[in-house]
């Protein structure tokens, strides 16, 4: 029997084996995630509220967002006197021919980051109770956080909306408003109808103006004030308040400490020429190292050029012969290209891959203070005249004697051509895109069909 | 005396209930005709119930009366009446190869024979796939099981391949089976950092294979319980035989080309078709032709002469197939080494291959070197131990993925005037220090020529177990396996692959690790006992997975020259990165297995699966699932039907999940890795749901089991239904919430089908001429997914509808071109007011609704193998087919099947295009630039069945005879080919594709510069010892 006891040992071994495996391993299953965390535990304290500051600032990085899709789609909609576009993403081509669909992805692209910079935003502001160190830091935290919230509707208005001054702006529909951030479970209130035009301008004046006053004066290379101040300008410009524009302008050149700079070339591929050093006239910015970030501007106007090495990009954007022709002669900014036909002509702004992504430049602060106190006879800071000849001088230009609306508007396409205005300013300036009117719906992106189809509250954009 | 002991308790145990006056005794010893002792036989006195089971030696004794005749019987072989006259002989029992008498393996220990299978169950011989030139198990399966459907995706060699088992049960969770090697379920998902999904089941070697089952139904499956709704496929190796050690060498060479050219324009049709664009163009400026800013000039100068180093208006008719420069033929080389034997005690197998193969396109190659032991040791009486070891290494020059402009394939887009060289500098075109512009896309060649991309993979399969007979008929096996993949992948790209590898100005350097350590250890209870007409079986046990994979990765720019291609040379280090992921499983399973008289079976199995994929909420589920067979055959009201030597009815009803959606997705989180140039940054990415659990699917399969004139007709027809529910799915939400989706147990979906299996001998004798053909129809249907928009493939154009299979093409419907003006036009397919179609056509793609214009998965799949043999010679011939599947080839078709929209070489078929009103075509004006068709419509949505000659070979095999004096036992020479031959109406390459940019359960079909399969021919040798 000595085998049968044995055995009957050997299987009551083996039970106790497995029963000790099992209940070893029902704890095993509480298995934890590596490179996320889990959300109760992600905004406990003030450092995790500046870690989710920084990760807005990802946000709005990202390529579809201020990393350069929204100022490509700014310049390239309906742009074909300036661009010859020769990409392949079908997305752009069709934005370029104005025969976007419902489904274009850049929109619908577009459309995600944005909102998904503004719920970070949101977690940020909801948790600013938690910046406890300093009230200026907590400011500070508030103040970047709206500061990122209005630009990214501001985006959003430019592209998916009636520009401010087609028809009635409060009834045209803007965009969807989120104020809050999203919690899990999805609710009802989630699902959010459109926002009038009015209502989201109101919104991004009211968040910039609160921005400006809560942030700091200098931040590194994050925001700082007069980023909130630069776009406000930028805001009233299409609102049409010439007096807060020109007032929000002066507020940048005169408190920023920000200069121009010297040489209009200095302000360009700063990464192969200075090791990414931001140029003093960048005043609010992208920052794109060889580690992070992405250039839109250089992914599609770039090229890779024997003459700079280093340079790079799809060779998607190629400059049409017809836009030399807004350039005076003699002009520095007239030979700021390669290439001697659209077929092979190319901007020599954004050669340069880990370069800086520029939002708004101090160039564009004179133009625009000249602009608005030309519009109201006013002098706020400086002459209209004194602005854009401080602007031409640097072009390599004469002084002008005197100075005309038209003069500062010329003034201003020269130096900020292919910097991601063109649609913004030729629809607050009523102006054609070649041969599409100013206020054609085709200028408009779609609401993105995958919006559309998950959210009943929207309605579409005219003519998808 | 530990022997006699056992032998005697085994003895007297079998003997209960057992008293029969006993005159004498017999002894005897049963073997195979190779002399290897078979354990386990049954010896039953005929004409009652006594018996008694051979033991581990073969040996039995039996007390038993004079003059009576004794039953052999055991599983694998045909069964031998021996007289009992004899006090002591040796019973020889001959192989069975009739299907019906076939061991089927069913997982944690389990096998029956075929005829006794309740659930469903196919079985696919090792001997069937063996040397054949498919370097994956996946892939090797295709049209050998009815029921699987297998599309290798794509030619590039090393890839991930689709298989279905009974249709696609998931939207966003795998739908992938379950892949178990030897009891461990093995990684089988992609871990690539470049160019579309690898396949990690190419480190297995095929040729190591005894067999493959595809568990199918919910009987079969329930007890891989949350594992098991894709179907399982349990792989098992060889294992040794005692008896004398048999050496066989094969060797096999040969080449492999793709399958098909694509006809595309030369350059005097190009020149006419971009030149009628222009013309086009112009016409509508009212600028003369001969304007040097007219179109025509612009095409003539920029394009044509430009693209061409100014060659094209010297000769206008010398054209560059840029095929020629990017499909290759492709080595194959093969050698295997195979090593079987043992004694009584000791059985092992060994082997060993080195597999190179090149792709058919180039810069596309494969090696692979496996070894493999597997031994199984007789410790003692009660105890057996045994252990298998398979070591590989997989080394793969991957090419990029689909979509890339680096994909070979994306040549036939560049111009046919432009040549391969560039005549300034005497190198590839495209290359610094020429213009870079040129050609009109990156030229593909240069990342072959000034980059590399290798993905190296060494893969340990080990497992051992220990098998203790504990009383008789009871046994407990515990088993612990590892499957480690340790995959390393290094790039470098030289500075003249700059215009698209644009960070390379100075050379760019990737290293990547993946490390997946999946243990696995089942312990189990096996309890059999035969008692009379009574038979019953059950297995009870656990099993614990625990897998980790760990991801690094560095990169770097800046090398001080291409010699130096490591990144320890790199002056920025760009990038480094290192993650990992787990997942748990713990499962406890029961199988349990009732046969009466050999007539009627009732089985019933169920698995409780835990998992760290699930909430917390809902973490534990239960699977079970009960079947019932009836052999009819048996039964005395079917004995005189002469003819039909088998019939069995079978139902099952389980149920089982699928819980293979990726880990942690039950969470809310932040992510760390949203850093803003320097300054570390978190932010939310995943919204919670404790409930989430695993996908359910309930199937219900109903069959017969049939054989005819001594079985030399057998078959199986089987209809199933297949309702899956709770499915796991990314739930669109507004992006205004920041997030996209969610993760959430929603919607339904079914899959009904139909398999029918026929096997036949239909000549015997000295020609032999067997038959197998498999059929398998499936029709899924998705049911409720709560109006969810969920797209994917080319465009976007793959969707989920309701009421529809996965994943068709929803798009809008074109109608041809208008023969007045050369419009492309769409049925416009809105809804009347009495909800008909408006029908009538459109010009303005906007107004076209969109419809149901395709389907990815086909109705039908099929196989079917002939084998012959005549004296030395056997010969084979296998065909597989689908059938009712579309493709898409938009992803191509919309530059170059588009009217030369674009500069891209198009299609040679759009010469057929429309040029002056009443022209009667489909294929719309060339618009220069402007489109003209060329949007996303069913234009683009193909047939995409075919009829593939897969694999025939042509041997002969040397008789013994011829062979003695060499001391060789067999020697057999022969011929293989493979995708000899594709019936099909497929416009573009291959048929048989999946673009790899794409893929995912719903984007299936799609077409985007995707390589062909290869069409492979192979000599061979084949030599046992």
């Amino acid at each position: 029997m000595k085998i049968f006891n044995l055995n009957i040992k050997n299987s009551i071994f083996a039970c106790i084996a497995v029963g000790m495996i099992a209940i070893g391993c029902e704890k095993k299953l509480d298995v934890q995630p590596y490179q996320t965390l889990s959300e109760d535990k992600a905004l406990l304290t003030e450092s995790d509220v500046s870690g989710t500051l920084v990760g807005a600032y990802d946000a709005v990085s990202s390529a579809a967002a201020y990393g350069g899709d929204m100022m490509i789609l700014n310049d390239l909609i309906g742009n074909k006197t300036n661009i010859a576009f020769r990409g392949t993403f079908a997305a752009l081509n069709d934005a370029y021919n104005t025969i976007m669909t419902a489904n274009n992805s850049f929109a619908a692209a577009t459309w995600s980051s944005a909102y998904n910079t503004i719920n970070v935003a949101n977690n940020v502001l909801e948790n600013t109770s938690k910046v406890t160190s300093s009230a200026t830091r907590k400011n500070s935290v508030e103040g970047q956080a709206l500061f990122l919230r209005a630009s990214m509707y501001f985006e959003l208005l430019k592209l998916y909306a009636k520009p401010f001054n087609d028809g009635n702006p409060a009834t045209n529909l803007g965009v969807p408003l989120v104020l809050t951030a999203t919690k899990a479970p999805i609710k009802e209130s989630d699902y959010v109808a459109r926002a009038t035009v009015k209502a989201v301008y109101d919104q991004v004046v009211a968040d910039l103006i609160k921005a400006e006053s809560l942030m700091p004066s200098t931040n590194t290379k994050f925001a700082t004030k007069w980023a909130a101040a630069a776009q406000l300008s930028r805001v009233y410009l299409m609102l049409g308040n010439y007096t807060e524009a020109a007032a929000a302008a002066n507020r940048v050149i005169a408190g920023s400490g920000k200069s121009m700079t010297p040489e209009f070339k200095n302000n360009w591929f700063t990464y192969i020429n200075f090791g990414g050093v931001t140029p003093n006239e960048y005043i609010f910015y992208i920052k794109v190292t060889n580690q992070d970030g992405a250039n839109s501007f250089n992914t599609y106007y770039g090229a890779p050029l024997g003459a700079f090495p280093g340079s790079a990009g799809r060779r998607d954007m190629r400059i049409q012969n017809a836009h030399l022709n807004i350039y005076e002669t003699g002009d520095i900014r007239r030979a700021f290209f390669t290439g001697t036909s659209s077929a092979s002509r190319y901007t020599l702004k954004h050669l340069d891959r880990f370069g800086d992504v520029p939002v708004i430049r101090l160039a564009e602060m004179y133009l625009t203070r000249a602009e608005a106190n030309f519009r109201n006879s006013t002098t706020v800071g400086a002459t209209p005249l004194a602005d854009v000849n401080l602007i031409r001088k640097r072009a390599g230009l004469a002084d002008l004697t005197s100075v005309t609306l038209d003069a500062i508007l010329k003034e201003r396409a020269s130096e900020l051509a292919f910097e991601g205005n063109n649609l913004f300013e030729s629809q607050r300036l009523k102006k054609s895109i070649g041969t599409i009117d100013w206020n054609s719906p085709k200028l408009i992106l779609p609401i993105p069909q995958r919006e559309m189809d998950v959210n009943k509250q929207l309605v579409q954009n005219e003519g998808y | 005396m530990k022997k006699f002991f056992l032998l005697s308790f085994l003895a007297s145990f079998l003997m209960i209930g057992v008293a029969i006056a006993q005159n004498t005794t017999v002894n005897g010893k049963v073997t195979d005709e190779a002399g290897a002792p078979i354990a386990g036989a049954s010896v039953l006195v005929k004409g009652t119930k006594t018996g008694v089971n051979s033991d581990a030696q073969g040996n039995f004794t039996i007390a038993v009366q004079a003059n009576k005749v004794l039953e052999v019987v055991a599983v694998g072989y045909e069964s031998r009446q021996v007289s009992t006259n004899a006090k002591s002989f040796l019973i020889v029992l001959k192989q069975d190869v009739k299907s019906l008498s076939e061991v089927v393996v069913t997982g944690f220990g389990g096998s029956l024979i075929k005829k006794e299978l309740t659930g469903n169950i196919a079985r696919v011989k090792g001997k069937d796939i063996e040397y054949m030139p498919t370097p994956s198990v996946d892939a090797a399966l295709q049209g050998k099981a009815a029921g699987v459907f297998v599309n290798s995706q794509s030619g590039k060699l090393g890839q991930a391949v689709t298989v279905r088992v009974r249709g696609n049960s998931s939207i966003s969770a795998s739908s992938q089976p379950l892949y178990v090697l030897d009891g461990v379920p093995v990684t089988a998902n992609d871990n690539s950092s470049y160019g579309g999904d690898m396949n990690p089941l190419t480190d297995i070697n095929p040729n190591d294979i005894e067999s493959i089952e595809v568990l199918k139904d919910a009987s079969a499956g329930a007890i891989y319980g949350s594992r098991a709704a894709n179907g399982v496929v349990l792989i098992t190796t060889k294992r040794g035989k005692s008896g004398k050690a048999q050496i066989t060498f094969n060797l096999q060479t040969g080449y492999s080309e793709a399958t098909k050219r694509l006809p595309m324009l030369n350059s005097t049709q190009y020149a006419e078709l971009i030149l009628e664009g222009a013309k086009y163009n112009d016409d509508a400026d009212g600028t003369p032709y001969d304007d040097p800013y007219s179109w025509t000039s612009y095409v003539k100068n920029d394009v044509m002469d430009y693209y061409s180093y100014g060659e094209w208006s010297k000769d206008p008719s010398k054209t560059y197939d840029w095929q020629d420069r990017v499909f290759q033929k492709g080595h194959y080389r093969q050698a295997d080494l195979q090593l079987r034997g043992g004694n009584d005690k000791t059985k092992f197998f060994s082997s060993m291959q080195h597999l190179e193969q090149g792709g058919t396109i180039i810069g596309n190659e494969l090696t692979r070197t496996t070894g493999r032991l597997n031994v199984d040791q007789q410790a003692n009486n009660w105890l057996d131990v045994g252990i298998s070891l398979s070591l590989s290494r997989t080394y793969n020059k991957r090419l990029p993925d689909d979509n890339a402009f680096s994909n070979p394939l994306q040549a036939v887009a560049l111009m046919p005037m432009t040549p391969f060289i560039d005549p300034t500098t005497g190198l590839d075109a495209g290359t610094p220090p020429g213009d870079l512009n040129i050609p009109l896309y990156y030229n593909p060649v240069l990342s072959i020529k000034y980059g590399s991309f290798a993905q190296e993979v060494f893969r340990t399969f080990g497992n051992t177990y220990l098998k203790a007979k504990l009383l008789p008929g009871l046994t407990f096996q515990s088993e612990f396996g590892l499957d480690y993949l340790s995959q390393n992948e290094e790039s470098y790209f030289r500075s003249e692959t700059i215009k698209n590898q644009t960070r390379a100005t100075n050379g760019l350097g990737t290293n990547t690790g993946a490390f997946i350590t999946n243990y696995n250890t089942n312990s189990y209870f096996n309890y059999t006992k035969v008692a009379g007409v009574h038979n019953f079986n059950a297995t009870f046990g656990m099993q614990y997975q625990q897998s980790q994979s760990r991801f690094n990765f560095t990169e770097g720019t800046d090398f001080p020259s291409n010699s130096y291609q490591k990144i320890a040379s790199a002056a920025n280090k760009t990038g480094g990165s290192s993650s990992q992921s787990d997942f748990r499983f713990l499962s406890y399973f029961l199988r349990s297995n009732y046969i009466f008289n050999e007539k009627y079976i009732v089985s019933a199995s169920g698995r409780i699966d835990q998992s760290s994929r699930f909430g917390k909420d809902s973490r534990s589920g239960f699977f079970p699932a009960v079947s019932a067979g009836w052999i009819m055959s048996n039964e005395s009201f079917l004995k005189n039907f002469e003819a039909l030597s088998f019939l069995k009815a079978r139902a099952s009803y389980g149920i089982v999940g699928n819980a293979e959606i990726g880990n942690f997705p039950q969470l809310g989180l932040f992510t760390g890795g949203a850093g803003y140039t320097g300054t570390g940054g978190q932010r939310p990415t995943q919204l919670a749901n404790s409930q989430l659990q695993w996908e359910t699917t309930a199937q219900f399969d109903a069959g017969f089991d049939f054989g005819f004139f001594n079985n030399r007709i057998t078959g199986e027809v089987d209809y199933y239904v297949k309702n899956t529910t709770d499915l796991l799915l990314n739930v669109n939400i507004p992006a205004t919430t920041g997030f996209g989706s969610v993760v959430k147990n929603l919607g339904a979906l079914e899959n009904k089908g139909f398999e029918f299996v026929l096997n036949t001998q239909n000549t015997v004798g000295a020609f032999k001429w067997n038959t197998s053909f498999n059929v398998a129809l499936n029709q899924g249907k998705v049911t409720d997914i709560q109006g969810q928009v969920i797209e994917g493939g080319v465009s976007s154009m793959n969707r989920v509808v309701e009421g529809y299979p996965i994943g068709v093409f929803f798009t809008p419907e074109f109608a041809g071109v208008d023969p007045a003006n050369g419009d492309a036009l769409f049925f416009k397919n809105t809804k009347n007011a009495d909800g008909s179609l408006d029908r009538t056509t459109t010009n303005d793609y906007n107004e076209a609704q969109r419809i149901v214009a395709g389907d990815p998965n086909p109705d039908v799949i099929f196989g079917l193998t002939n084998n012959f043999s005549f004296k030395g010679f056997d010969a084979t011939i296998f065909f597989n087919g689908v059938a009712g599947n579309q493709n898409n080839i938009y992803g191509m078709g919309r530059y170059s099947s588009a009217s030369m929209l674009y500069e891209d070489n198009n299609t040679a078929d759009q010469l057929g295009r429309w040029q002056k009103p009443g022209d009667i075509t489909n294929i719309p004006q060339v618009r220069l630039y402007t489109v003209n068709g060329s949007q996303a419509s069913s234009r683009y949505i193909v047939d995409g069945s075919y009829i593939r000659l897969r694999t025939a070979s042509l041997g002969y095999t040397f008789n013994s005879k011829q062979l003695s004096k060499y001391k060789i036992d067999k020697l057999r020479i022969y011929v293989s080919g493979q995708n000899l031959l594709t019936i099909t109406k497929y416009p573009y390459w291959d048929p048989e594709v999946n673009a790899d940019s794409f893929d995912s359960n719903i984007a299936k079909g799609n077409d985007f510069y995707t390589p062909p399969q290869p069409r492979t021919f192979l000599v061979g040798v084949n030599i046992s010892f």
